[in-house]
């Protein structure tokens, strides 16, 4: 017997299948077709059996359906934890570029009106010298500057709100390494099912993909370490550790993911073990 | 095809992605589709009023719109959410797109919707491209058509581009179909190749 989503064929007798659209969608989807047997189906047996009219009246029908199943499809892949705290982090990660390029290019900006002005031997932190050429300047470069403290304090909130949101969704990944961090790691593998899919090995080189690649193709030394360096046990440590240290992380850290992924829960026991296990191979030389 | 002096059009509705009009005729741009690249370069398989098309990694539904102005019907098959959500808006207005949410290598899952087609095209930048095409062939009429466009860089990177076009052909030629032509993209699309082939008549194709 064949199934399609009209109905049922065998020995060139065709069982309609009636119900609504979802109800066909429900069942194109429980469907499983041996593919060894398999033929496709055909129109003409769809109108014999009386599961519509003519040829434009089956694609009509057909391409309801489709429709009615990529849409329920896309709705439930949308309303998954991580799909939002993906687009927060990325647009977080975005903002930081925007904020940097566009107070390099107001500081240059600042330096032509001021001629005397250098930025040598001063520690100005860079917010600080925005705040400076607001209050200083007249016409656009203020207005520019007062932008970009603008964007500073949207970063703020959008980074508390990530790195919460990272607590929620992937509590114990962030419990090891930081929400932030965590939310990052998740982006770089493009959700939080495929970053549970990943081996440590993986883990550990994610967001060093230039290095990565520049390793495989030329044989240059292979990258230690990507996002996962911006956890303090890993920059931390002595150069000649790094390396240990960073797998170390990137084997907890998987285990982390997929606890993440299929419990969704904090799980204090593997924590404590594993972030002793992470001190320890810092400390080990 | 349909050409306006040396200008690639299909004639549809237009304003899908702002592309450019000529003469009532939507202008097919050799340096957006695959497809487009591979009809400038003289080669292709010619689309007809009467074909149905499978369309594997369909994308945004840039070039698929192009295709259904073509021919009878095109199956797209897609599993991305994000770009699904594009293509959901050309079918609303195109009554000959069927959009298939799925993944393209695993044929089981689409197997009750799609009939027997004119041509596979493929389109799924995976490292598996060519096993890809042969789990679909079963979708294809004997006599049919495949274009296969390679992605060299996703197949391997290890690997010279003319390396793995060469293993594909191989893998295509083992499996019975028989390659009709083969050209680069260039200078359209840097590291792509196009693969055209047919399914053999008589039965025997695993």
């Amino acid at each position: 017997m064949q199934s399609y989503w009209f109905g049922d064929v065998e020995d060139g007798r065709c069982t309609v299948f009636i119900g609504d659209l979802y109800a066909i969608v429900d069942r194109v989807q429980s469907i499983s077709t041996s593919m060894e047997t398999y033929v496709p189906p055909d129109w003409e047996q769809a109108v014999s059996c009386g599961a519509c009219r003519d040829r434009q009246d089956y694609l009509v029908r057909l391409q309801a359906v489709c429709i009615a199943a990529a849409e329920r499809w896309i709705r439930e892949q949308y309303s998954k934890k991580d799909a939002e705290l993906l687009q927060m982090v990325r647009t977080l990660d975005e903002i930081d570029k925007v904020i940097n390029l566009l107070s390099e290019k107001a500081a240059e900006w600042y330096l032509i009106r001021h001629p005397a002005f250098s930025r040598k031997y001063r520690r100005t932190p860079a917010h600080a010298l925005v705040k400076t050429m607001r209050e200083r300047s007249k016409g656009a470069l203020g207005k520019v500057a007062g932008e970009i403290e603008q964007l500073e304090n949207t970063r703020t909130v959008l980074a508390k709100e990530v790195s919460s949101r990272a607590n929620d969704v992937m509590p114990n990944t962030s419990a090891l390494i930081g929400g932030l961090v965590a939310a990052r790691l998740m982006s770089q593998a493009g959700g939080l099912l495929s970053l549970s899919r990943l081996p440590a090995s993986a883990i550990q080189v994610l967001g060093a993909r230039t290095a990565l690649f520049s390793h495989m193709k030329t044989g240059s030394p292979c990258p230690k370490h990507g996002i996962i360096f911006q956890h303090r046990r890993v920059h931390n440590a002595p150069r000649g550790i790094r390396g240990k240290v960073s797998r170390v992380l990137a084997g907890k850290l998987a285990i982390a993911a997929r606890l993440d992924h299929f419990r969704g829960v904090v799980e204090p026991e593997f924590l404590e073990t594993a972030q002793k296990r992470i001190d320890a191979a810092g400390k080990e030389s | 095809m349909i050409w306006i002096g040396d200008v690639l059009v299909s004639r549809g509705d237009g304003g899908v992605y702002n592309e450019r009009m000529l003469g009532g005729a939507r202008v097919w741009d050799p340096y957006r589709s695959k497809l487009s690249a591979l009809y400038y370069k003289g080669k292709g398989v010619e689309l007809t009023a009467a074909m149905r098309v499978l369309y594997l990694g369909a994308a945004n539904g840039t070039t698929v719109s192009h295709v259904a102005d073509y021919v009878e019907v095109v199956y797209a098959v897609e599993f991305a959410p994000r770009p699904m959500q594009d293509l959901l808006e050309v079918c609303r207005r195109r009554r000959n797109i069927i959009p298939v949410m799925a993944d393209a290598a695993r044929p089981e899952q689409y197997a009750p919707l799609i009939e027997s087609v004119d041509l596979l095209y493929q389109d799924v930048a995976q490292p598996v491209q060519a096993a890809i095409v042969l789990r679909n062939c079963v979708f294809l009429k004997p006599g049919g058509a495949v274009i296969l466009m390679l992605k060299t860089r996703s197949v391997d990177v290890r690997k010279e581009p003319s390396e793995v076009f060469h293993d594909t052909i191989d893998t295509l030629t083992s499996a019975g179909l028989v390659i009709q032509e083969s050209t680069w993209l260039a200078p359209f699309q840097g590291d792509h190749a196009a693969i055209v082939c047919i399914k053999p008549e008589v039965q025997g194709l695993s």
